[in-house]
C-alpha cells in the first residue's frame, strides 16, 4: 500500500445497519477523493442507474485523499459524492466539497472514506473513533436540531468526558486533545429540502448539490470522526523539505513581498494573506478576530470574531444574509449610504443572519439564486398578499426578511416554502414558467440549476467547463482571482502578455501553446484549439487534484503569484513532488493530468448512464442572445495582448458546438454524444465501463 | 475521562507498574508527587518550588525556550504534524509534542490554545521520573528530555506536569512518554535540530507564531510564553483588538486606490 492511505474505506448500510470494509487498494488507481469516489460510485450502483436522488440505493461517498490529515498546503476539503437533488434537470452523479478537519480525523480515525448506502427507518448519525463505529439513535434530541446544536450535541456524546483544554483518553490507551468532527444536515436536510446543505463547523458547508437533502432521506443526521491515529509517509525526509520549500509561494506575514502593493486593497482577497473571507466584518467596525484555517492551509482565510458571530464564513454568505445593505458595502470600501441602517449594526445583524442560514443547514449559493427568484416574482406580482403565491415578506434587507425566508425554504412553511425548498429551478418548472425565465435571463440557472457565477461569454473555461461537468465549476483560482480578480484590482501586477506567459508555462502538459489564457473572440481566443486545451487542463486538474488531492480551489491551482520574485507559482512543481513523497510514487504532473482526464471520463461515463447527451451541454439561450455584462480578463485584441471585458459581445452558438465537436474528439470522446468511446475507455483501464456502457447502448 | 492528571485508576495503575526496587530508589520521589497531585496545575507552579534548594540546582536552566502567540495563531495545525514527521516520520496529532486545541464554535481568542513544552526551570516531569527516564541533556543545553528506552510507561510525568493540557505526551504505540526536545532528535528531517538548530514547528509554522529564544520566559503564569509576536504587517490585516489603529477601509475590497504602481517584474524567457 502506497503512503498517505489507512488502506479501508469504511462502508454503512443504513437499512440493515450493516458496517463493513472495502479496501483501499482496490481503489488506488484512481488516487483518492474524488477519483476513489467515483469508481466506487460506478461499482456499487453504476449498473443501476438511473434512479432518483432520494432512492435509498443513492449513496453518499465522502473520500479522503493521501494528503488528508498531512501538512500539505490547502488539502484540507472533503469530498461528497452520489447523485445531486438540486442539479437539474436530472439529479446528476455530483460532487460537492468543504473545507475543516473532517477527513482529517477521518484518516486519524483510520479510514480513507466512508461510503452510506440505503436509508435508516428512523433517525441515526454515525459516530466513529478510531476502529469503533456506531450507528447511533438520533431521535433522542439530535433529529430536530439546527446543524451548530447538532455538532456540539454528537461531539459531547461522542467522548462525555471531554473537557476543552484537557487530554482525553479514548479506547485502547490513545489520547487526544481534538474534538469529534462533525458534519450535519439542518432542518433544511431534514425535510429533504434539495437546498440543504451540510455543514462542518459553524461555516464550512458542502452545499451545491443538495446532499443535506439525501442525509435527510436517509433519516441521517450526521456522521463524526474521531480519531488517534497516525497517516504513513513514504519519504518523510522528502515531505518536510517539500513543506519548508513551500514557504516561498505563502504569504510572509511578518514581511509581505512588495507590502506596498500588496497589503490590504484589491488584492486582499487574492494576495494569500490571512483572513479575508468574512466581508462583515471590515471597516472601523471591524470585531478582533482571529484569523482561521482548515487542516493544513497556510493562508486561514476565515475568521472567529470576539462575538462568535459568523465564525468561518466566507463571503458568499455573508453577501446573501445581507442586513441593512451597509455592512458588506462598508468592508467593501464603499460609502454607506447615509440613510441606510448604521455600519455596526448592519454587520452584526448580517452575521447573524448568516448564521442563521447555516443553523438551519441551508445551502448560501443556492439560497442566493432562490431568493432572488423569488424576489423577482414578487416584482411580478406573482408572489404577494392575495397573489398566485399567498406570502407576504417583511421589508426587503431586514432580519426578519431572511429569518423569514430561510424558515419558510428549511420547514417548507405554506405554499411558498414547500415550492421554494425544491430549488429554484422546480420551483419555476412547478410555476410552468422554466423555459421562459431562465432563456430570458431573469433566472440565470446556467449550469444544471446552478446560477450563473462569472460572465459566461468571457470567463469562459468557467462556463464552458461547467456544462461540460455537472454544476457550476466554482474554482476560483483557475483563472478568476489570478486573472480576473488581479486586474480588476485596477493594478495588475503582471501585464496580460506575462500572465499569460506564466500561464503557459505552468499548464503541463500543454506549456508550449502561448493562448491558453486568451479571452478574446479572435483565432486564439475563446472557440480556439487553445481553449480546448485549457478547459481539458481545467477539468483534469480539477479531477485530480482539486477532487483527488483533497485541494482547496482558493488556493489550487498556483500559476502565478505575488509571493515570488519572478511570480511564478508553485504549480506544476509542487504537485507532483508533495504527492510521490507522500505515497511513494514517481510519476510526473502530465501522468497525474492524465488520471485527472481518466476520472473525468469516468464521471461522463456516469452521467451517460443517467441520460447525458451532447445537446444537453449547453447554455441557456440568454447567454448566446444577450449581451454579455463582461469581465476583466487577458485578450489578444488586434493582436497584443491587454486587459479588457469583452462586455457587449454574445457567444455565437454554431461555434462554441464547433469549439465542443473538437473538444470531444481531443478528450477521446465520440464528437456526435460527448461520450468516450471503447479505445479511449480501454486505453485507460476501464474495459468495464465500456462493456456496461455498451450494454446499455450509451458507448461513444 | 481527562488524561489522567485527577485519576485514580490510572495513578494506581502506574504504580503497580513499579517494583518494590523503584520504590526504594525513588520512593522520596514518589512521594514529592503525590503532594503535587493535590494540587491545581496553577497552584502547583507556584508552589512547586517547593523541592530542596540542592534539588533546584541540580536542574540547570534550558538553553532555548519556545515562545508562541496565540492570538497569531490560525489552528492550521502544522506545527503538530511537523513535530510528529521529524520525530517518527508519520503525520499524527496525538504523537505531536505541541498541541492546538480549538472549537470553532468558540469566540476569539479562547476559541484556541497553544501548548507547547516550557522547558520549565524546576521541571515536575524531570522531578518526578520514579527511573530517571526523564532528564536534563546537560550535553545538549540542558533540554529537558524523556530517554524512551529507559521509560517505563508510569505515565508520572504526565500526572504531574501542571500545566492544562500537560505537555508530556503518552505515545500509545511504543506505550511511554514523550516530550518535546527542540528537534533534538529528528530522524525524519535533514535539517540539525536542538539548541542551536532548528525546530520543526518554527520552521514550518506559515502565521510565524512560533519562536525559539534562549532567554528564560517569565516561569509564573502563562504571560511569558504566550507573547506578542505581531508586528506593523499584521495590524494590517484589520484582526486582533488594537486593529482600530488600521486606518478605516486598508483592507477593504476595490475601494482604495492602489497606493503603488507596480513594475513589471522581468519573467524569465
Ligand atoms: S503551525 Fe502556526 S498557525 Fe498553524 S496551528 Fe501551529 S502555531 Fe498555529
Amino acid at each position: 500500500m502506497p503512503g498517505g492511505y489507512t488502506g479501508k474505506i469504511l462502508r454503512v448500510n443504513l437499512t440493515t445497519k450493516q458496517v463493513s470494509t472495502i479496501p483501499t487498494e482496490k481503489y488506488v488507481e484512481f488516487g483518492g477523493g474524488h477519483g476513489i469516489g467515483s469508481a466506487v460510485f460506478f461499482d456499487l450502483v453504476g449498473d443501476q442507474l438511473p434512479f432518483d436522488a432520494f432512492d435509498p440505493r443513492n449513496l453518499i461517498i465522502m473520500m479522503a485523499s493521501p494528503f488528508s490529515g498531512t501538512f500539505m498546503p490547502g488539502s484540507g476539503r472533503c469530498e461528497v459524492q452520489g447523485l445531486g437533488p438540486m442539479l437539474y434537470p436530472i439529479e446528476w452523479f455530483g460532487h460537492s466539497n468543504f473545507g475543516g478537519r473532517f477527513t482529517a480525523q477521518m484518516k486519524f480515525a483510520g479510514w480513507d472514506g466512508i461510503v452510506v448506502e440505503g436509508a435508516s427507518d428512523s433517525p441515526v448519525y454515525i459516530d466513529v473513533i478510531n476502529d469503533q463505529v456506531k450507528i447511533e439513535d438520533a431521535t433522542n434530541g439530535v433529529w430536530g436540531m439546527d446543524t451548530w446544536d447538532a455538532q456540539q450535541e454528537i461531539s459531547r456524546r461522542a467522548v462525555p468526558g471531554l473537557k476543552q483544554g484537557e487530554w482525553a483518553e479514548l479506547a485502547q490507551n490513545c489520547f487526544t486533545t481534538q474534538i469529534p468532527a462533525v458534519v450535519a444536515c439542518g432542518p433544511a436536510g431534514e425535510r429533504k429540502s434539495r437546498l440543504g446543505a451540510l455543514l462542518h463547523g459553524p461555516g464550512s458547508q458542502a452545499a451545491l448539490c443538495g446532499f443535506g437533502g439525501v442525509f435527510g432521506s436517509k433519516n441521517l443526521k450526521a456522521i463524526s470522526f474521531l480519531g488517534t491515529g497516525s497517516v504513513p509517509i513514504a519519504d518523510p525526509k522528502a515531505f518536510m523539505d517539500a513543506r519548508l520549500w513551500f514557504r516561498q509561494f505563502q504569504w510572509d506575514v511578518d514581511n509581505p513581498r512588495d507590502a506596498e502593493i500588496f497589503e490590504g486593497g484589491g488584492y486582499s482577497l487574492i494576495n494569500g494573506a490571512p483572513s479575508g473571507g468574512n466581508v462583515t466584518n471590515g471597516g472601523p467596525n471591524r470585531v478582533p478576530a482571529r484569523a482561521a484555517a482548515c487542516a493544513s492551509c497556510p493562508r486561514g482565510c476565515k475568521m472567529r470574531l470576539a462575538t462568535g458571530d459568523s465564525n468561518e464564513a466566507v463571503c458568499a454568505g455573508t453577501m446573501v444574509a445581507n442586513v441593512g445593505g451597509g455592512g458588506m458595502f462598508a468592508a467593501f470600501g464603499r460609502k454607506p449610504d447615509p440613510n441606510a441602517m448604521p455600519t455596526a449594526l448592519s454587520q452584526k445583524l448580517t452575521r447573524q443572519a448568516n448564521d442563521l442560514m447555516h443553523r438551519y443547514g441551508l445551502g448560501h449559493w443556492q439560497v442566493m439564486a432562490t431568493r432572488g427568484y423569488i424576489e423577482a416574482l414578487v416584482r411580478e406580482g406573482v408572489i404577494g398578499k392575495g397573489k398566485q403565491i399567498d406570502f407576504e415578506l417583511p421589508p426587503a434587507g431586514s432580519f426578519a426578511y431572511h429569518e423569514t425566508m430561510f424558515r419558510t425554504i428549511a420547514l417548507r412553511e405554506g405554499p411558498l416554502g414547500a415550492l421554494a425548498a425544491e430549488g429554484a429551478a422546480r420551483m419555476a418548472e412547478k410555476l410552468g414558467r422554466y423555459q421562459k425565465d431562465v432563456s430570458s435571463g431573469m433566472l440565470r440557472l446556467t449550469y444544471y440549476g446552478t446560477q450563473e457565477h462569472y460572465d459566461s461569454a468571457t470567463q469562459v473555461e468557467w462556463g464552458y467547463g461547467s456544462i461540460l461537468g455537472e454544476r457550476d465549476l466554482m474554482l476560483h483560482q483557475m483563472a478568476n482571482y489570478p486573472l480576473h480578480w488581479m486586474a480588476q484590482s485596477g493594478n495588475p501586477y503582471l501585464d496580460a502578455e506575462q500572465a499569460s506567459k506564466l500561464y503557459a508555462e505552468a499548464m503541463v502538459p500543454y506549456e508550449d501553446d502561448r493562448y491558453l489564457v486568451d479571452y478574446g473572440e479572435g483565432p486564439t481566443g475563446i472557440y480556439s484549439d487553445s481553449k480546448v486545451k485549457q478547459v481539458a487542463w481545467v477539468k483534469h486538474y480539477e479531477k485530480f487534484w482539486i477532487g483527488a488531492g483533497g485541494f482547496c480551489g482558493w488556493r489550487w491551482p498556483q500559476c502565478i503569484t505575488n509571493n515570488t520574485a519572478d511570480r511564478r507559482g508553485a504549480t506544476p512543481h509542487a504537485e507532483p513532488r508533495f504527492w510521490n513523497a507522500v505515497t511513494g510514487q514517481n510519476k510526473t504532473f502530465a501522468d497525474y493530468m492524465e488520471l485527472g482526464h481518466k476520472i473525468f471520463t469516468l464521471d461522463r461515463a456516469i452521467w451517460a448512464l443517467q441520460g447525458r447527451t451532447r445537446d444537453m451541454e449547453v447554455f441557456p439561450d440568454y447567454v448566446y442572445d444577450q449581451e454579455s455584462r463582461g469581465s476583466v480578463q487577458p485578450m489578444v485584441v488586434d493582436g497584443k495582448w491587454t486587459y479588457a471585458t469583452g462586455q457587449g459581445r454574445k457567444l455565437d452558438r454554431a461555434k462554441v458546438e464547433d469549439w465542443k465537436t473538437r473538444f470531444y474528439k481531443f478528450e477521446g470522446y465520440n464528437p456526435a454524444t460527448g461520450i468516450a468511446t471503447r479505445e479511449t475507455l480501454e486505453k485507460m483501464g476501464m474495459k468495464k465501463v465500456a462493456d456496461t456502457l455498451e450494454k446499455r447502448g450509451k458507448l461513444g | 475521562m481527562s488524561g489522567g492528571k485527577k485519576t485514580d485508576s490510572t495513578e494506581t495503575a502506574a504504580k503497580k507498574k513499579f517494583t518494590r526496587r523503584d520504590f526504594l530508589v525513588t520512593g522520596g520521589t514518589v512521594v514529592a508527587v503525590d503532594a503535587l497531585i493535590a494540587t491545581t496545575p496553577a497552584a502547583a507552579v507556584a508552589a512547586s518550588p517547593a523541592p530542596p534548594p540542592e534539588k533546584v540546582q541540580a536542574y540547570p536552566a534550558s538553553k532555548g525556550y519556545l515562545v508562541y502567540d496565540s492570538k497569531k495563531c490560525i489552528g492550521c495545525t502544522t506545527c503538530m504534524l511537523s513535530c510528529s514527521l521529524t520525530h517518527y516520520g508519520v503525520q499524527s496529532l496525538s504523537l505531536a509534542r505541541i498541541q492546538i486545541i480549538q472549537d470553532s464554535f468558540g469566540k476569539f481568542p479562547t476559541d484556541l490554545e497553544m501548548a507547547p513544552c516550557r522547558q520549565c526551570k524546576y521541571p515536575p516531569c524531570v522531578q518526578s521520573c520514579p527511573v530517571q527516564a526523564c532528564f536534563v541533556d546537560e550535553a545538549n543545553g540542558n533540554v529537558r528530555r524523556i530517554d524512551t528506552d529507559k521509560c517505563i510507561g508510569c505515565k508520572t510525568c504526565l500526572k504531574m506536569c501542571p500545566q492544562q493540557p500537560h505537555r508530556t505526551v503518552w505515545n500509545h504505540e511504543i506505550k511511554k512518554s514523550t516530550k518535546c526536545d527542540l528537534c533534538l532528535e529528528t530522524p525524519y528531517w535533514n535539517e540539525k535540530g536542538g539548541i542551536g538548530g532548528k525546530q520543526a514547528c518554527v520552521e514550518s509554522c506559515p502565521m510565524k507564531a512560533i519562536k525559539f529564544v534562549s532567554e528564560m520566559p517569565d516561569q509564573k503564569e502563562t504571560d511569558g510564553y504566550n507573547v506578542n509576536l505581531r508586528n506593523e504587517h499584521w495590524l494590517k490585516l484589520g484582526l486582533v483588538d488594537d486593529s482600530r489603529i488600521v486606518p478605516p477601509g486598508s483592507r477593504s475590497m476595490g475601494g482604495g486606490a492602489p497606493k503603488a504602481k507596480m513594475q513589471a517584474p522581468k519573467a524569465k524567457a
